[in-house]
């Protein structure tokens, strides 16, 4: 994650992955906020891996492994006052100072305990679904720069899918990203395409997208299709924007366009 | 009191009876309703507004767009005076929200600005007819019925055309110009026995559906609302949010016959 993206020497993948986690959060407590209040819509869990595994939200945030939104709202590790741009009515645009929280830095340490993060994954999850049988299953958003370091996480990545609610199974989608200039593949429906095992094991434990998801996915110009997975191989910085747009875009809201505000 | 006559029977002057009607969500308190309703017995103006639940402060917008709405004299009843008159209240909705500390998320709600559905409408009295003036922009809608038969809905024709991302009447100024363009705007006129009813969205989803099947809750709905039975009207839209005929959303009811 220290190194840049495949052929864009100036982003560090640490850097745009952690503006990218902060704009999600961002994003999820600006959708759950009637007026002045955040409304408990989403809970949300963070982990890193690398040299440690574990929450990657610090602070107050840190003692729970699943935090309610409104509590991700209130406490962000720092506000940062940023200057956007914006319309003055007339015409015109002004610079506005706008208020930017931040939760998490970014961090590249170590090497890639793929199968303890699924494994801490799978013991949040279990513990999350006893507690809350019903409703919308969780999301898992899994982002990489690298192949498993500690083990094949197959058995561990079913084993994630095969939690459920009332209303599903857990979704797992698989973002990779890589320093190399590589050919991308997107939500692919099968494994024809995928240039190695590494690509093949990610693609075997990434859940199919629902409805909901693939409506989000289209309606952002991604080219997935019914039966698509929710997987992504050498994605470049805009491929990483969308995968967590759709990620959690939920029940046909139209996913938040960050890059574009 | 309206002084005009029908065209057909020029004995008896028509009368407009008004009846309004609003039910918060299921579990939620009056006063988290953002449908609100305008009323003008003087000027024979009318007008309901449903603010957009995830937007800043909408309950507010709703309820200043509906009250306002029928204070003002002549009601903004085209594209333009329309225009001229949501950037007016937009500017008095915003300048409420100076002074006030927010929190980071409260004050990004706040600079998208406020969002709500709009329908509005003015009787008129001319010789020999009693016309009326409507405009719209949303999913609020003006349901003109005459013996039974739907004539029109405005803006949203059949219940099949309701989504979850209607245009809506935008505080922020910035959309002014895309959005109050497509505000609809249509006129036409009533006769003795006509109703017209201004429904917020979810209310109008479920009626036009009822219409379109000749369902007989559309006339336990019209009776209850016409004799002011609120209680058994709220017992009604209750049992049919539970069968999942009506979404659970604010209804705001306003029905104008025409006596």
């Amino acid at each position: 994650m220290a190194d840049p993206f495949g052929g864009d020497a100036a982003t560090r993948k640490a850097d745009f992955v952690a503006d990218v986690v902060n704009h999600t959060l961002h994003d999820l407590v600006i959708r759950c906020t009637k007026t002045e209040e955040v409304r408990n819509y989403y809970y949300v869990s963070i982990i890193g891996y690398g040299r440690t595994v574990g929450t990657a939200l610090t602070g107050s945030l840190s003692a729970q492994s699943v935090v309610p939104i409104a509590d991700v709202a209130d406490y962000p590790l720092q506000i940062e006052t940023r200057f956007k741009r914006m319309s003055d009515g007339a015409g015109g645009y002004v610079e506005m100072p706008v208020r930017v929280p931040l939760w998490i830095y970014p961090h590249a340490d170590g090497g890639t305990p793929m199968c303890e993060a699924f494994t801490r994954t799978r013991a949040i999850l279990e513990h999350w679904l006893h507690e809350h049988p019903r409703g919308f299953p969780p999301t898992v958003l899994h982002l990489t720069d690298g192949e498993s370091g500690d083990g094949d996480p197959t058995e561990l990545g079913r084993q994630i899918m095969s939690l459920g609610t009332d209303d599903g199974q857990v979704l797992l989608f698989n973002c990779h990203v890589s320093s190399r200039r590589a050919h991308k593949v997107e939500y692919p429906l099968d494994a024809a395409h995928l240039p190695d095992g590494f690509a093949r094991t990610l693609f075997n434990v990434s859940s199919t997208l629902p409805e909901n998801f693939l409506a989000a996915a289209q309606q952002l110009g991604v080219n997935a299709l019914d039966g698509s997975r929710g997987f992504i191989f050498n994605a470049d910085p805009s491929s990483v924007v969308q995968f967590y747009e759709i990620g959690t875009s939920l029940t046909g809201m139209t996913p938040h366009v960050w890059m574009d505000a | 009191m309206l002084t005009t006559r029908n065209t057909r029977a020029h004995a008896e002057p028509l009368r407009l009876d008004v009846r309004h009607f609003l039910l918060p969500k299921e579990n939620a308190a009056p006063d988290e309703c953002e449908d609100a309703i305008g009323i003008n017995e003087r000027t024979r103006t009318y007008a309901i507004a449903d603010g957009a639940t995830e937007a800043f402060d909408s309950g507010n917008w709703a309820k200043r767009l509906a009250g306002s709405w029928v204070e003002t004299e002549p009601a903004p009843l085209s594209i333009e005076s329309f225009q001229e008159w949501v950037a007016a209240q937009s500017r008095l909705l915003h300048e409420s929200w100076q002074g006030r500390t927010l929190t980071w998320y409260a004050e990004e709600k706040a600079r998208r600005g406020s969002f709500a559905a709009f329908v509005g409408v003015r009787f008129r009295a001319s010789e020999n007819l009693l016309g009326w003036d409507a405009i719209a922009l949303g999913d609020c809608c003006l349901i003109h019925s005459r013996g039974g038969s739907v004539l029109l809905s405005l803006p949203v024709a059949h219940h099949e055309n309701f989504n979850s991302t209607p245009l809506l009447v935008p505080s922020h100024e910035s959309m002014h110009a895309s959005a109050l363009g497509q505000a609809s705007v249509r006129a036409g006129t009533a006769e003795r026995g006509d109703v017209f009813l201004l429904l917020s969205d979810a209310g109008a989803a479920w009626y036009l559906k009822l219409c379109a099947d000749a369902s007989p809750v559309r006339a336990q709905f019209d009776s209850l609302l016409a004799a002011t039975q609120n209680e058994s009207l709220a017992e009604l839209l209750r049992n049919e949010r539970r069968a999942g005929a009506l979404k659970d959303d604010d209804v705001a009811a306003l029905r104008i016959s025409i006596a």
